[in-house]
């Protein structure tokens, strides 16, 4: 695999009596947009952590560019990413949030810039990131995965608290990124969302892949993402609200 | 405002670390304070080593040892005396250089021999007629003092003011018993007598001992401008009252006068009371109070696990108010009760009731309990009354109540947690701390009247005597201010702080 | 290294309340300082106190303010989730600890060189204290080094325990409960074992000038035991966040 890539092969992961992960294993390739979906608690945050580093895995491994994400020396040069919008030190402005991160990795304040310009942030770029609205702060944290300029996105549910025209903005970013030969990796609740804007889909339940197909595929064989997604997670879905569709069958 | 109470309990015991932390706080309360103690030496070589104060009459512990030139006298008559000044040695001051700035109050080794010319303030000299030569007996006596005057005093606890003389002039003193009443007069030329006292001694027996004493307390030293514990060092003093014209009247069944230690242990020895004579003596007939001059501990001291306690409290009081900001939780509270000072007063509420009501059972586990293993381990615990038990134990609970609510208003108005804990901890704490340990007396007394920490004056056991000179400061267990005025102190400051909080809920947008 | 340093530094003067902070500690230990030489009056019966000691009575307060920003430099990352951020910016998360106790280090010797000479300077005239002195200096050098440790410290157990609030009660009990312990117990062997354990009191052991050699335990090997401590807080500190999920 080249370096424009992220490979997640056996992964196990278990939390107490809960096994998060029960052999996650795909791979995102470069110059497309891969969509990552699935039930709440199928192990999709978890699969992003253990790529990330953050959380260690059982067994298995993750492999960003070839490499463990934790021996990369200067990783969001690698991998940008995108977990949760909200963590952030809210007394801090904008700017000097990604200012920390660009010295992290060697980078200057001039990048800084770019990416606020790139994420339409130019103009809050000196408020506390406190103050900003969700989608605000997932503007700001797209452009701190952008920081790096890196090859590979990963971004977890970066529409959340979007507007409209934010949603068409992330819509057409990532795709002009996959243009650019980069690997981005899109977790989403949004179905319609990905049906435009992914080119392949990994769908996981239960702690495991359940199809790892190309839109066009899974379009073909069920008219519809939501459909597909419906169908092929119908028995894997943990939580589901008493009197829908779904329970009562 | 029932609904907002219970929501605040639900929220308050649903999670575990806040349940366990509290737990724990009572836990560390019981257990620093029976841990902590150390051991003692009391009964522990042989018969003589049982640390036992006398008892006097009203079954309080007493200091009772003097020097006794004394003779029975039985049913009524009189004794009078003239004593001609007082002197004394006092311990060696402590000079630059010396013992200082150790952990612990410094008593110096040795008799005051070794010492330096000076009286004790209460060092004292006169007449006394008494049960017998047992410590803790029945008594009054009649006396010149080292510096406040002419005193009549009897059975320990009670003493009454004469003419304010200098120890230096020589004084008349009468001591006449007519049954049980004893009348106490002075005079400054043995014709023109002034009544200082009278006072009825119920248990003395028709044959009692009187004569001349004397005796002089502990005496300490505060160098240095007065510092806490690192400047006082003390040690034994000694009086000499020089006495002639001694007279007495009425039926004498012994034929010779006896010189006796009382609390000394050594029988009498007879003496030869000529024309003139001197009697002198070390030690001090008056209540026992602890500190620096007492021995053993107090039950206070038992209760040292209320500082564990207290953080603890501190740091969920603080968790409760500033984990709703961190997860934007306050947003749903808010929405379900959506008067914010409502929000605030219950979790108040829950908080220092809780926080009470773990205090107490704690406290009340370390107090009988603790007292007995104390002393069980050999230490020598000073008894208090059962209200001054009670006192302790409501007031533990008390404390740690207030200190939760304080915790949890500044963790509104502060909404960082960790800055809030270690705000609650510093205004609670460290004035005690820096008041037991570093501080001057002054300061020290200063900051236990200004700061939250005045509420440790409810765990005060030490009782105050005017009449016995034992630095009633902050180390020696004595709290500027009374036990309730301390809690009202804490009180107030957390009202304010509470005030605030309320204040900064209203106005700020959650 | 070079650039987790960089990126530290950056996050801590960005941090608002930082500088403040830092004042804070300068100005309650000058201020304690100042009032504790104030009322000590040298005029009747001569000194027997350790007027260095004295002098520097302010730091018993400064540590205080001096946890308040240890705890913040981590603590504050763990109660966001910025923690996620920092270690996806810099995986080794060791790097991560280290710059940022080397960060503390710098600012915290800053400020707290500030506090300590300010104390010597008003004690200079309010005392009869030969501030130059070498024993005096060492009690000022070994303040510093104090206050450095119990930032550290705060640092480690902060780390170690991810909760701020936590971690705050955590590190203001082990510097207090010592010494309060010690108050009450009435033997004066284990008095003096605890001043020889406790980080608070063997560590303010490096301001004595006087009575050498009664001390429960020497200047600097009082030091030492803070440092102990401190060392062990950053060593469970950096155990758990290598080895626990971030």
């Amino acid at each position: 695999m080249n370096e424009t890539s992220i490979v997640v092969s056996g992964l196990r992961k278990r939390f107490g009596p809960t096994l998060a992960l029960d052999g996650m294993s795909f791979t995102v390739g470069p110059g497309q947009v891969t969509g990552f979906a699935g039930p709440n608690g199928a192990g999709k945050s978890t699969t992003m952590r253990i790529v990330l580093g953050l959380d260690a895995p059982d067994e298995g491994s993750a492999l960003v560019g070839g490499r463990p994400y934790r021996s990369l020396p200067c990783p969001l040069r690698v991998v940008g990413s995108l977990l949760d919008a909200g963590a952030l030190q809210p007394g801090r402005t904008a700017r000097n949030h990604l200012l920390w991160l660009a010295h992290s990795q060697g980078l200057t304040a001039a990048r800084v810039d770019q990416v606020l310009e790139q994420a339409g942030l130019t103009g809050v770029a000196r408020r506390r990131a406190g103050g900003f609205s969700l989608g605000m702060r997932q503007r700001l944290g797209i452009a701190a995965a952008m920081l790096g300029d890196p090859p590979v996105l990963m971004l977890d549910e970066p529409f959340n608290g979007m507007d409209p025209e934010g949603i068409v903005w992330i819509r057409g970013f990532l795709r002009a990124l996959a243009a650019e030969g980069r690997a981005v990796l899109l977790s989403t609740h949004l179905m319609s969302e990905l049906q435009d804007t992914a080119d392949h889909v990994v769908l996981v339940g239960r702690g495991r892949v359940l199809a790892d197909r190309t839109m066009p595929e899974l379009l073909a064989r069920h008219g519809s993402l939501e459909r597909a997604y419906l169908e092929l997670t119908r028995d894997a879905v943990e939580f589901r609200a008493a009197g829908s569709p779904e329970a009562s069958r | 405002m029932r609904a907002a109470l219970h929501a605040e309990w639900t929220k308050l015991r649903t999670v575990r670390g806040w349940v366990v932390a509290l737990a724990v706080a009572a836990v560390a309360v019981v257990g620093l304070g029976l841990l902590a103690g150390g051991q003692g030496s009391c009964g522990r070589n042989g018969p003589q080593s049982e640390c036992v104060l006398p008892v006097g009459p009203g079954g309080q512990e007493v200091t009772d040892s003097f020097t006794f030139v004394h003779r029975s006298l039985t049913g009524d008559g009189s004794i009078t005396v003239r004593l001609n000044g007082l002197t004394g040695v006092l311990p060696r001051k402590p000079g630059p250089g010396g013992p200082a700035d150790s952990t612990g109050p410094q008593v110096a080794e040795g008799d005051p021999g070794d010492g330096e010319p000076g009286l004790a303030p209460w060092a004292k000299g006169g007449l006394i007629v008494k049960d017998g030569t047992r410590p803790g007996s029945t008594y009054a006596a009649i006396m010149l003092t080292g510096a406040h005057g002419v005193r009549m005093q009897h059975d320990y606890v009670h003493d009454r003011a004469g003419p304010p003389v200098p120890a230096t002039t020589a004084r008349w003193l009468r001591l006449t018993r007519a049954g049980q009443t004893i009348t106490g007069q002075e005079s400054p030329d043995g014709t023109a007598w002034t009544t200082v006292g009278t006072v009825r001694l119920p248990g003395l027996p028709a044959t009692a001992q009187v004569g001349a004493f004397a005796t002089s307390p502990q005496y300490t030293w505060v160098a240095g401008g007065g510092r806490g514990v690192g400047g006082v060092t003390g040690g034994p003093s000694q009086a000499t009252a020089t006495f002639d014209s001694l007279g007495l009247q009425g039926t004498a069944p012994d034929p010779a006068w006896m010189r006796t230690l009382v609390g000394g242990g050594a029988p009498g020895q007879p003496e030869e009371v000529g024309a003139g004579f001197r009697v002198a003596g070390s030690g001090d007939i008056a209540p026992a109070v602890a500190g620096i001059s007492g021995i053993g501990t107090t039950i206070s001291q038992t209760l040292i696990g209320t500082f564990a306690g207290l953080i603890l409290v501190v740091v969920v009081a603080t968790m409760t108010m500033t984990a709703e900001y961190r997860r934007g939780m306050i947003r749903t509270t808010v929405a379900a009760v959506p008067r914010r000072g409502r929000v605030l007063l219950a979790k108040a509420v829950v908080l220092g009731g809780t926080a009470f009501g773990l205090g107490v059972p704690a406290a009340a586990v370390v107090i009988f309990v603790g007292q007995r293993m104390l002393r069980d381990r050999g230490v020598y615990v000073h008894p208090a009354s059962t209200a001054t038990e009670v006192r302790l134990v409501v007031g533990t609970g008390l404390l740690l109540a207030g200190a939760a609510v304080l915790a949890l208003a500044l963790g509104t108005v502060l909404r960082r947690g960790f800055t809030a804990v270690v705000a609650g901890i510093v205004v609670v704490v460290l004035p005690y701390l820096l008041a037991m340990s570093v501080l001057p007396a002054e300061p020290a007394q200063w900051l236990l009247r200004v700061t939250p920490a005045a509420a440790f004056a409810l765990q005060q056991s030490a009782v105050s005597h005017p009449q016995v000179d034992h630095f009633p400061i902050p180390v020696n267990g004595y709290f500027p201010l009374s036990p309730w005025a301390g809690l009202a102190v804490l009180a107030g400051w957390t009202a304010l702080t509470l005030g605030l909080a309320v204040l900064s809920l209203r106005r700020r947008d959650v | 290294m070079r650039r987790a340093l960089h990126a530290e530094w950056t996050k801590l003067r960005t941090t608002p309340g930082t500088g403040l902070l830092l004042l804070t500690v300068v100005a309650a230990t000058v201020g304690i300082g100042v009032l504790a030489s104030a009322v000590t009056d040298c005029r009747a019966g001569g000194c027997t106190v350790d007027l260095a000691k004295v002098s520097l009575t302010g730091v018993q307060l400064g540590q205080a303010v001096v946890a308040v920003l240890a705890v913040q430099v981590i603590g504050a990352e763990y109660s966001t989730g910025m923690i996620h951020l920092s270690l996806t910016a810099v995986p080794r998360r060791l790097t991560v600890l280290a710059a940022k106790a080397l960060v503390l280090t710098a600012v915290v010797t800053t400020a707290a060189a500030a506090g300590v000479a300010g104390s010597l300077l008003a004690a200079d005239r309010l005392l009869p204290l030969a501030v130059t002195d070498a024993a005096v200096l060492r009690a000022a050098a070994g303040s510093v080094l104090y206050l450095v440790l119990v930032g550290l410290l705060a640092l480690g157990v902060t780390t170690a325990v991810r909760n701020p609030g936590a971690a705050a009660g955590l590190v203001l009990g082990l510097l207090y409960l010592f010494p309060l312990i010690g108050l009450a117990t009435t033997d004066p062997d284990f008095r003096r074992h605890l001043d020889q354990i406790g980080p608070m009191a063997a560590g303010l052991a490096v301001q004595a000038t006087t009575g050498l050699d009664s001390v429960a335990v020497s200047p600097w090997r009082g030091l030492a035991v803070l440092g102990a401590w401190a060392a062990a807080a950053l060593l469970a500190g950096g155990l758990l966040i290598r080895l626990r999920d971030a």
